[in-house]
């Protein structure tokens, strides 16, 4: 099977599930992990991810290429999650958090792998005790690098409550690591 | 310890997006203060940490099977689906049509009195419209992306309509004319988002 992306982004286009499985593999890592760690819940992360998937399938041939194939997955990604949240906000009138922050836990050797795996544990569990908002904003500017702009467009708050949110989290998570 | 008032001129002092002239005055400060010295020491350790974090992390198993169910249920399931975003539509325009007349004047034989029913008409408002987003948010990937564009420029535009009126009606609950703009402009967002919704689902 051929395993270049264009070709393959082309092949899925025109509908070939193999080829968008192939992309699937090439990607799921970076989608869950980005679900993950918006939601700090395992099942709800792996529900979304599918959900990611099944959307990009749906608009794959609105994908003209300006950009990485990657790129447009996870802003896709971070759409499908926040009006997940959105509607999930309006129908319990309450926001998504974790009371287990060791779910965060995960298999040693993930691509992007740091010389200190035990700090990183240590700031992915501070991240996931976060409220809800300050990780999200958290994870999106600092880990994933969306500027306050694009995440006030994408989670519908202001750009001065995204800054707010960002330097609460840091405010907490400096809080969390040095105790 | 930070000094009072600078958490948020320390984190912009970081993310780099303090203007020169601020930067240097920043700067200046925490050459002078331990505790601001040290609070930036630790936002930098934080911001290299985040940025090295995983950005792919396995999920606990394989995803694709439930994937490739739904896409398979998709090729099938159009017809269906159509027909259910069809139905939906329909069903949150007839809500809103009854909504939106406990608003008319007097006059319209389907009056309620002033006063009566706000709080139910906002609420039947607010969900026929959400439902009608919710399902064009579905299906706007089958909408031109210049069409997209116009849809929510208009919708801000209506949008500011609808809370301008709000607001008024607030202020003079018993104006007729208010009443009138008000439902107007209701009618006119739920139009858009059924037009908007009937394109994507019919292309």
């Amino acid at each position: 099977m051929a395993s270049d992306p264009t070709d393959l982004i082309h092949r899925a286009q025109q509908g070939d599930q193999a080829a968008f499985e192939a992309l699937y593999r090439q990607h799921v890592g970076r989608v869950y992990a980005l679900c993950l760690r918006l939601t700090s819940d395992p099942a709800q992360a792996e529900e979304l991810t599918q959900d990611a998937f099944v959307r990009a399938w749906q608009r794959l041939a609105s994908f003209r290429g300006e950009s990485a194939l990657g790129s447009w997955l996870y802003r896709l990604t971070v759409n499908v999650v926040f009006l997940h949240l959105r509607g999930a906000r309006r129908r319990s009138l309450r926001v998504l958090t974790t009371d287990d922050p060791s779910a965060l836990e995960r298999p040693a050797g993930g691509e992007g792998e740091s010389d200190g795996p035990a700090v990183a544990l240590d700031l992915e569990r501070a991240v996931a005790g976060l409220p809800p908002g300050a990780r999200q904003v958290f994870v999106l500017h600092d880990v994933e690098g969306y500027r306050h702009e694009e995440i006030a467009r994408l989670t519908g708050v202001a750009v001065g409550t995204s800054k707010a949110q960002l330097f609460r989290a840091r405010r907490l998570l400096r809080e969390a690591l040095n105790r | 310890m930070i000094c009072p008032d600078m958490e948020v001129k320390l984190n912009e002092y970081v993310d780099g997006t303090l203007p020169a002239a601020e930067r240097a005055l920043v700067a200046a400060h925490v050459a002078g203060c331990a505790g601001c010295r040290a609070a930036v020491a630790e936002l930098q350790a934080l911001l290299a940490a985040a940025g090295a974090l995983p950005k792919s992390i396995p999920p606990r198993r394989d995803l694709w099977g439930g994937i490739a169910v739904r896409l398979g249920q998709r090729a099938t399931g159009n017809v269906q689906r159509a027909f259910w975003t069809g139905a939906l539509a329909a069903a949150a325009v007839f809500a809103i049509v009854v909504g939106t007349s406990r608003l008319l004047p007097p006059s319209t034989a389907l009056h309620r009195p002033a006063g009566q029913g706000w709080a139910a008409v906002t609420a039947d408002y607010e969900q026929s419209a959400a439902e009608l987003v919710a399902t064009l948010a579905m299906e706007r990937g089958r909408l031109r992306p210049e069409t997209v564009a116009l849809v929510e420029r208009n919708l801000r535009i209506i949008d500011a309509a609808i809370r301008e009126s709000r607001a008024a009606l607030e202020r003079d609950p018993g104006n007729a004319e208010l009443r009138q703009l008000f439902a107007a402009a209701y009618r006119q967002k739920v139009e858009l988002l059924r037009w908007a919704t009937r394109v994507a689902t019919s292309s």
